[in-house]
């Protein structure tokens, strides 16, 4: 990706270390003056997406790492997610029918309700796996 | 502020025969089952339920997948449930999930008393 990162990190691959995540996104994305609700799906779909790589990804085995890159490059959002586990089969991560009411399964739909666009694919050598994910920003409206 | 400063927690009691659930904090995957097994637990003594959502500041799919599982567990048994003042956080995530349509959402304990 080009463009200066707005958020460079390595998270450890753990539930716990959601918050802290979300508390570094939330900083960084302040500086893009972006309306507080739109902040807040943005963290959402981040968010969503860290979990996906902890439960789905690593399966929630303990040791696994997380880096998460965000940039602003010509009014959007590049965010890239890359993980070490295990091949994920991107035909297997897609957004669910919501008209059917049944717990879980939400997360894919947030990522793609709130991103323009994203992809997820399986490095090659069973290095892990990059999502990136891609939004235009709707800047916040002047006094 | 770290995540070690975040206030979450679930205070139980019961109101005129129901069990009030009273969430606070950011509900993540990090200790969602925990409330999923709170709206569980409270499901199998009481007739009713109300899960008070005034004080959670953040919701993740895992914390609406256990509300979800309560409602459809509530309505298998012939129990009632509401939400009740979910915050603005909570409910835009209920509206991103189209679940503000599904939930029976009340604005306080009395209202939902007598609209189950």
């Amino acid at each position: 990706m080009s463009g200066r990162p707005l958020l460079r990190m390595t998270l450890p691959a753990r539930a716990e270390a959601m918050a802290e995540m979300r508390r570094a996104l939330a900083q960084a994305l302040e500086r893009l003056h972006i309306p507080a609700r739109e902040q807040e799906r943005l963290i959402l779909a981040v968010h969503e997406a860290c979990t996906n790589v902890i439960r789905h990804a690593y399966r929630e085995c303990v040791g696994g790492s997380i880096g998460l890159c965000v940039e602003h490059v010509r009014g959007q959002l590049r965010i890239r997610l890359r993980d070490r586990a295990p091949p994920v089969d991107p035909r297997c991560v897609r957004p669910r029918d919501l008209s059917e009411c049944r717990p879980g399964g939400l997360g894919v739909n947030i990522i793609d309700e709130t991103m323009d666009r994203w992809r997820l694919r399986p490095l090659k050598h069973r290095a892990g796996n990059v999502l990136c994910m891609r939004r235009r920003l709707r800047k916040e409206s002047g006094p | 502020m770290s995540a070690a400063t975040i206030n979450n927690g679930c205070d139980q009691h019961i109101h005129d025969g129901w069990t009030v659930l009273d969430v606070r904090g950011e509900v993540d995957l990090s200790w969602s089952q925990e409330i999923r097994r709170s709206v569980l637990d409270a499901l199998a003594t009481t007739p009713g339920l109300a899960v008070v959502l005034t004080r959670v500041s953040y919701i993740d799919s895992s914390g609406i997948a256990a509300l979800v599982e309560g409602f459809q567990q509530a309505r298998a048994k012939s129990l009632r449930f509401a939400l009740i003042a979910p915050s603005p956080s909570v409910t835009s995530v209920l509206e991103l999930a189209r679940l503000d349509r599904v939930f029976p959402i009340f604005a306080d304990l009395e209202t939902a008393q007598a609209g189950t």
